[in-house]
């Protein structure tokens, strides 16, 4: 129980610190100790698979992905021009938050608990996953592929010289032109 | 262990409100793509504490596993967009994007 509730604390405090700070690459590496956490309070709801994944996926792949496009922005241009006084304010208005959450937020998803039962714990991950939710998995493959392909795209492979010029103009086009320019002069 | 589930409850809607304030304030995109990592890790504990609530803790598992999929990939093709919106600007300034 103690060592639940010091895991979620942690994980606000962090949370707060990485909106805070103005270092971006230091909010970066937060996220990532965030995502820890995260994952060690998983652990704890008895769902290691989830953590697994928790910690190698957001923990590891996403944080370097945050780090390379970071490294990529010149060290000038990272930080942008912002209202400051909005950030200072944050401290002030989580609690405000927190209290309102308290009363009003938190007896709202206590009706969870009262959904309906469905009793099948006891089936193992992999049966769930391969026989009662295969729609998932095409799902994810989809979701994958259309991630890649976006990226791709808008990575396209620059054109040489010469390609990019034979597309935009090409030859048949140009003799075209030119014979529709001679013939107009003619008339 | 009602009263458990209570307090991870309103846990999990501080870190999400703590995602959304970074979302509407802040004019850095990696920081807002921050913002939006924060609200998602938000959610992913309310699908597993609700499966957890419910008994149905590895069906819980299952989604979060897509979830997390799905994050990755919102999380990688935004990051190109704002890499190749800062090779064409210069800048990673929400307010140039208009």
């Amino acid at each position: 129980m103690t060592y639940h509730l010091a895991l979620f604390i942690l994980i606000i405090v962090l949370a707060v610190i990485a909106v805070m700070t103005k270092n971006i690459f230091f909010s970066a590496i937060i996220l990532a100790f965030i995502s820890i956490g995260v994952s060690l309070i998983l652990f704890t709801f008895t769902s290691p698979w989830a953590a697994v994944f928790e910690l190698s996926v957001c923990a590891g792949l996403i944080t370097l992905l945050f780090i390379s496009v970071i490294s990529l922005v010149q060290k000038e241009k990272r930080t942008v021009q912002e209202d400051r006084a909005k950030f200072t304010l944050f401290p002030f208005v989580l609690p405000i938050i927190a209290v309102l959450s308290w009363f009003y937020i938190a007896p709202l998803f206590e009706s969870v608990s009262k959904y309906p039962h469905l009793n099948i714990h006891n089936y193992p991950l992999g049966q769930i996953i391969w026989k009662d939710r295969v729609f998932d998995l095409i799902g994810q493959i989809a979701i994958f592929a259309a991630g890649v392909f976006a990226i791709k795209s808008f990575f396209a492979r620059q054109l040489t010289s010469k390609k990019a010029q034979v597309i935009n103009h090409p030859p048949s086009l140009k003799l075209r032109k030119g014979k529709q320019i001679e013939r107009k002069i003619k008339t | 262990m009602t009263n458990i589930f209570s307090i991870d409850w309103y846990f999990i809607s501080l870190l999400f409100f703590i995602g959304l304030y970074c979302l509407l304030i802040s004019k850095n995109m990696i920081r807002q793509i921050i913002g939006l990592e924060i609200m998602s890790k938000a959610c992913l504990l309310a699908v597993i504490l609700s499966g957890a609530a419910t008994n149905n803790i590895n069906l819980a598992q299952a989604i979060a596993i897509t979830m997390i999929l799905i994050e990755v990939m919102v999380v990688a093709i935004s990051l190109s967009i704002v890499f190749k919106f800062y090779k064409a600007t210069g800048s990673i300034d929400l307010k140039k994007l208009s």
